[in-house]
């Protein structure tokens, strides 16, 4: 059955072996260079005092934000969030200024140093394997779990499976799905035997950082237009001024743009 | 690539190793052309590109593989959802497939040693030269020294059906497997006990597990592992034994840190609980079992109380589990095992094991989780081509089977004693050796002793895909085409045959292990033993009695048989002397061992020492695929782990380089500071610290424990006891 909903992964830690299929897998899939990887592995490990103990791993790559960060903080567009899930990049777009980088909150993108800075900027991370979601295939890693930790298909319908994995085995899970409200809501969900921060996920606010990266972005375009305005008149002013005042040497001509370019700014409102 | 070019012109001497390490591959790698067998079925398009069905050899496990090619070139390798043990996934070895294909270190021409042994220093030879001279070798060793002289190797693939041909027909009995150093004790106590080899796993009705160091999360069996993480994710319960916190003890709901040599003694306690309380199942006892009446008495001195002071495990969690384990009845599971060489008593763990589960009735169907019968072949025997008989070999076997080891199984044999008849002439001396894809340099313990055997011999040939360790201490190294270049023998699992067969076109001139096996049968005068034109003459011949037609098999990557076999008799019996499950082992007491499951006491460290235990890692297979570069991207750095109060108090830190010494041998590696182990117990993976400069990924690469293990051997299952080396660590 056809859904608008996006695709989104869900993993649940209780279910992973760390086993590292899932990273071969897309490595090979998406020719991932040796010295770089889209996968990798997240928290703490093995933790508490011997014998009594728990382990804590996630494979850890893209979230696909229902409202990316990313996306929102990128100048010229190379990121956009495809309907059906994935969080995309052009790198025909990308001008490498790294502002998504600092943007997300769950820290993903990152910089290929081998290429960005001899060759062309090139941001790397997790795609979803849009060229396997274009043929009806799910992505790398889901296809080959072994133990089903990774599942994938509609939103929707992986919250529901979450939600029926937290009712049905009381005590065993963290009652939360990470990634329901995380940042908005995200296409990776995540539901555990630890604490969230143990699989080395960030404690990330529901609303969406794009709130703070739009707010931000609506602004700058006004910002710079306003100071161009200002400046500009700044300019007319001191040349005003100057044609009409008596020559420069009789005058302390150096504190007046100053004073009239801190008035300027004021009037301006930024 | 660049340096490659310029290498090839020296093609008659090549110095591997130091600054020439890029010899190895000793010609550009040539763009495969589309395999032309794929290409004439239909399987790939002109283009080259298609998905073939194929199946996986990164372990034993054999998972079926869908092998998607673009250009003539393997691109991604998936599961194949119609093999019942890939059920269409792949665990990291079989992702990382195609780099053991695309291995930058491929052996792709025959070689032949120029310098001394170990040196490195090899030219290249064309395929006549090196069979020539192999076959030439070990005429003159027949010759001289009888065909007992001439050694042969090999574990655990599909083409083994052809090298055991081989050899008898050459007529040695001095065959080398790997199996002591891995589930001698395991396959000897369960054919001794129910019969058979191996039993088969039922998690569909699991309720309650019991694994004892069976660390099936990461010596991962693709099927089975998925099988045991459903069966846990659906609520049955996982107790495991190890004296490790694995992954597969982070899945458990119980994990016991077991001292280390005393698992024999917990079951026993659990079976003497369970037969004192009469928790099992009577009736199945007194009809199925032999010395099932004498049973309470047999076991009445392993008493919980009496087994917490062996294993360290309070005697009243002993008797919690025996009884929660007995009330599962026939859902419950004592696993077998698999690796299971770990002390001389570890037989007679796999015999409290094959007790432990009949005792509760769960051996037989319906819903028993242990299944007394060989799952494998579902009953389909295949066809092999028309051969004469053998020639009678009556030399004694150098490996002691069965004068010195009189239970232990011809196929399974003794490896390390093996090796040692080697080093010291008795009863004969050795002087050849034909390995086929094994690594005895590195797998075999006291690496020192190895060397020092091999030193003995005068002919080593080996048959590998790269220049493993043991490659590159040889006279010949004959390379073989990877997994999914070739055909290999076919196989059947659950009723279906599967095939493997080539994917791509073979790099460089290597050559399937079918093709030089009959190559060197023709050129040792025993052409009659292999009377096959080609390798797809070799399957059709195969499928003679199976109806299956080759063309159609390939296509779909298996198919069943059309002459069905006769369903097998639903009778329960096992293959005993007694038709009985002999927990109660006349055979044994005719050989002068405890016809019973019995203690045995293990030896202990000295104030001061460490158990050393080995194991694996989930990324890699036992001395083979470290050289692999996916999987050593993604595997953990190798280091020696250390319970990490322990290291404290000796002022060693985490990262730090550390020499570990045992009575044999030393190692330098970086020491793993962790909680995840006994304080008592250090740990090192298998199959690290490469020797070979021929692997430029895994040469030097972590430390290898087979120069630390002692020689010890089990004299009933002949298993080689790994984790009994005792050892002590300072800093570095």
């Amino acid at each position: 059955m056809a859904s608008d909903q996006p695709f989104a992964f869900l993993f649940d830690a209780t279910r992973c072996i760390d086993c590292r299929a899932c990273m071969v897998a897309c490595s090979a899939e998406n020719d991932v260079p040796m010295d770089d990887t889209r996968i990798w592995l997240s928290g703490d490990g093995v933790f508490g005092t011997y014998p009594d103990l728990e382990r804590a791993s996630m494979p850890y790559h893209c979230m696909h934000c229902l409202e990316p960060a990313c996306a929102s903080a990128c100048p010229v567009g190379a990121w956009t969030k495809r309907d059906d899930g994935p969080v995309v990049y052009d790198a025909a777009r990308c001008i490498g200024c790294r502002y998504c980088m600092n943007a997300c909150p769950f820290g993903v993108p990152h910089f290929d140093w081998n290429k960005g800075l001899l060759d062309e900027p090139l941001i790397t991370k997790c795609t979803m394997c849009t060229q396997r979601l274009d043929v009806g295939q799910p992505p790398a890693c889901v296809q080959t779990c072994m133990t089903e930790a990774f599942q994938f298909g509609r939103r929707d319908e992986m919250l529901a499976e979450a939600r029926a994995r937290l009712a049905g085995r009381p005590g065993k899970y963290v009652d939360h799905i990470y990634g329901e409200h995380e940042n908005g809501g995200t296409s990776y969900l995540v539901i555990s035997h630890v604490p969230f921060d143990k699989l080395g996920l960030p404690a990330v606010p529901a609303m969406p950082v794009n709130a703070t990266t739009e707010a931000v972005m609506a602004g700058t375009i006004p910002f710079a237009l306003g100071w161009a305005a200002a400046l500009t008149a700044v300019a007319g002013v001191v040349r005003f001024r100057q044609a009409r005042m008596t020559p420069p040497a009789e005058v302390d001509g150096q504190d007046l743009p100053v004073v009239e370019l801190a008035d300027a700014i004021q009037e301006d409102g930024q | 690539m660049t340096d490659r070019a310029a290498i090839t012109s020296r093609r008659d001497f090549l110095k591997l190793g130091g600054a020439t390490l890029g010899a190895i591959g000793l010609s550009t790698m040539v763009p495969p052309k589309v395999a032309q067998a794929a290409r004439r079925n239909g399987l790939l398009t002109a283009a080259g590109d298609g998905l073939i069905p194929t199946v996986c050899e990164m372990c034993v496990w054999r998972c079926g593989v869908l092998a998607r090619v673009e250009g003539g070139r393997v691109v991604k390798l998936e599961g194949n959802p119609d093999h019942p043990h890939s059920q269409g996934k792949l665990c990291a070895r079989g992702q990382s497939g195609l780099m053991t294909t695309y291995d930058r270190d491929r052996v792709l021409h025959p070689m032949i040693r120029v310098g001394e042994r170990g040196g490195g220093l090899f030219r290249q030879a064309t395929w006549d030269e090196a069979l020539d001279l192999t076959a030439s070798k070990m005429l003159a060793i027949r010759q001289n020294y009888g065909a007992e002289a001439m050694v042969f190797s090999s574990t655990h693939n599909l083409s083994q059906l052809q090298f055991e041909n081989l050899l008898n027909a050459y007529g040695s009995p001095n065959y080398g497997t790997q199996r002591s150093l891995c589930f001698n004790s395991m396959v000897t106590a369960f054919l001794l006990t129910y019969g058979i080899e191996e039993p088969g796993r039922n998690y569909d009705d699991v309720e309650y597990i019991l694994l004892v160091g069976r660390n099936l999360a990461e010596a991962v069996s693709t099927s089975e592992t998925r099988a045991l993480i459903q069966a846990v994710d659906r609520g049955a319960k996982l107790v495991y034994l190890d004296p490790r916190f694995t992954k597969t003890a982070a899945k458990a709901n119980e994990w016991i840190p077991i001292r280390p040599g005393t698992d024999s003694a917990f079951l026993l306690a659990m079976i003497h609980v369970i037969v004192t309380e009469e928790l099992g199942d009577c009736d199945f006892a007194r009809q199925y079992i032999a010395g099932c009446d004498d049973l309470p008495a047999a076991m009445a001195q392993y008493t919980p109380a009496w087994a917490e002071t062996k294993t360290g495990v309070p005697a009243a969690t002993i008797q919690r589990i025996a009884r929660e384990f007995a009330a599962a009845k026939r859902r419950a599971l004592a696993h077998p095992g698999w690796r299971t060489s770990n002390f001389v008593n570890s037989f007679q763990t796999e015999r409290a094991l094959a007790t432990l589960n009949a005792v509760v009735g769960n051996v037989f169907e319906p819903n028993g989780c242990l299944l007394a019968t060989n799952p494998e072949a579902g009953g389909v025997e295949l066809g092999a081509p028309p051969q004469p008989s053998y020639p009678r070999s009556s030399a004694m076997r150098l490996d002691g089977v069965p004068w010195k080891y009189p239970l232990v199984p011809l196929k399974l044999g003794v490896f390390q004693e093996l090796r040692d008849a080697m080093l010291t002439g008795q009863p004969y001396q050795a002087r050849g050796w034909f390995i086929s894809r094994q690594n005895p340099v590195l797998s075999l313990p006291d690496r020192a002793r190895t060397l020092q055997a091999i030193g003995k011999l005068d002919f080593i040939v080996d048959i590998d895909v790269i220049m493993n360790d043991t490659a590159w201490y040889a006279d010949v190294v004959l390379p073989e085409s990877s997994y999914i270049e070739r055909y290999d023998p076919l196989y059947a699992l659950d009723g279906k045959v599967f095939i493997r067969q080539p994917v791509v076109e073979a790099q460089g001139e290597a050559r399937s292990a079918l093709w030089i096996y009959q190559q060197l049968g023709e050129r040792l005068g025993l052409a009659d033993y292999f009377q096959y034109s080609d390798e797809e003459d070799y399957l059709r011949q195969q499928l003679a009695p199976t109806g299956i037609d080759l063309a159609s098999l390939k296509q779909a990557g298996y198919a069943e048989p059309l002459v069905r076999p006769p369903e097998p008799s639903q009778e329960i019996s096992f293959n005993t002397p007694s038709g009985k499950i002999e927990v109660y082992s006349e055979t044994l007491a005719r050989a002068g061992f405890s016809p019973w499951p019995t203690w045995e006491e293990p030896p202990a460290p000295e104030p001061g020492q460490f158990y050393l235990l080995t194991g694996k890692v989930g990324q890699h297979t036992q001395f083979a695929t470290q050289n692999n570069q996916y999987l050593h991207k993604y595997e953990d750095e190798p280091r020696l782990w250390m319970n990490e109060t322990v290291a404290q108090e000796r002022g060693l830190k985490d990262g730090q380089l550390v020499r570990v010494t045992s009575p044999v041998g030393e190692v330098e590696v970086k020491l793993l500071a962790t909680p995840a182990i006994r304080p008592d117990c250090l740990f090192m993976a298998a199959g690290y610290g490469h020797r070979s400069k021929g692997l430029r990924t895994a040469f030097g690469h972590g430390g290898s424990d087979s120069d630390l293990h002692v020689t010890y051997t089990d004299p009933i299952s002949g298993g080689q006891a790994l984790s009994q080396t005792f050892v002590t660590v300072e800093s570095a």
